[in-house]
């Protein structure tokens, strides 16, 4: 855990991406198209960072690869909850409740 | 205050309340996640007003939880903003001739609804008093309900007993947002890519395996869509 302040200094930095990315243009305040190349590949950015960041947390336990652990099951009812359902609650509940289940439940 | 102000900044907020009040979900469940990692009530409304970026708020939150160093959490939420480039970029011609205060506050305030909603009618606009109502009144409403959110889930997370793997909404939130994205192919593919990758170079030190994952997803998402591309021209 980053904590004190190293975790302040940890804030400001992630801040600063934000007025980075988003200012970028706005700010200097001068339209331009980026080249196509990069288009596309920062089109693909959020996808595969989401993923990298969700799949690890998913599949492994205690970073030992674990294809059959409570996460994973849960991960799987919070995915079919998110396809299936407009309500934005239904993918925490569901989730939530599938791992609460497996982990005080069932003691997996 | 200007006439044409009033009515753009009137305007604007009614068209962004009915997705304003759909950030709220977001913002409590991200101020639930910020102090089941382990944050503390201040830290995480400081987190809510420095940064005011979901996906690089509940992206970081696992690296910070297993004391990744600075550069990596910074490079990572990077990633994560990246998208926001193209619409500064797009955006940018409605703030020609603003002030400097006015441009930096409209960075900082560049959410994805706001810019879906009103970017269009922006660049489409010739007054710029009418723009900057257009654009701030509904900017701060998003704002305001993000804060709000925030505040309500940071005070409401004590409620949950300590044991009930509350850290794992971050996890929903950020498939909740991934679902949508993976439609199309090739952004499934860059999606499977950059999981196992990450996945499979988590030896790699310093946690750098997200970091190496991603860059796997966006090169597999690129060779995908014109391999696709290709195909198509073949038939």
């Amino acid at each position: 855990m980053v904590e004190g302040i190293w975790l302040w200094l940890t804030l400001f930095a992630i801040g600063s991406t934000t007025i980075l990315t988003r200012g970028s243009f706005v700010i200097s305040g001068e339209g331009a198209r980026l080249p196509s190349a990069l288009q596309r590949a920062l089109r693909y950015a959020p996808a595969a960072a989401l993923s990298a960041l969700i799949m690890p947390d998913l599949l492994l336990d205690a970073g030992a690869f674990d294809a059959a652990n409570p996460k994973l099951v849960a991960g799987i009812v919070v995915a079919l909850a998110a396809m299936r359902s407009r309500n934005p609650w239904l993918p925490f509940i569901a989730g939530m409740g599938v791992l609460l289940l497996l982990r005080k439940g069932l003691g997996w | 205050m200007n006439e044409s102000f009033k009515r753009g900044a009137r305007e604007g907020v009614r068209l962004m309340l009915p997705m304003s009040v759909g950030l709220l979900p977001w913002a409590i469940v991200t101020g639930v996640a910020m102090r089941s990692t382990g944050l503390s009530a201040v830290e995480s409304l400081g987190m809510n007003l420095i940064v005011y970026a979901g996906t690089a708020q509940l992206g970081t939150l696992p690296l910070i939880a297993a004391g990744a160093p600075l550069w990596l959490i910074f490079l990572t939420a990077l990633v994560l903003n990246l998208r926001f480039v193209i619409f500064s970029a797009a955006l940018a011609p409605a703030f020609h001739g603003a002030s400097w205060s006015k441009r930096v506050l409209s960075g900082y305030l560049l959410v994805d609804g706001l810019f879906v909603l009103c970017a269009d009618r922006l660049l489409r606009s010739d007054d710029p008093h009418w723009r900057w109502g257009f654009y701030v009144a509904p900017a701060l409403l998003c704002w305001s309900m993000w804060q709000v959110g925030g505040l309500a889930g940071v005070l409401g997370a004590g409620v949950f007993p300590k044991d009930w793997s509350l850290e794992f909404m971050t996890t929903i939130a950020l498939m909740v947002m991934l679902m949508p994205m993976v439609q199309q192919r090739a952004m499934l593919v860059a999606a499977l890519a950059g999981g196992l990758g990450a996945v499979l170079l988590r030896g790699l030190p310093l946690r750098l395996g997200v970091i190496a994952g991603i860059a796997v997803g966006i090169a597999a998402g690129f060779v995908a869509e014109r391999w696709t591309e290709k195909r198509r021209r073949a038939w």
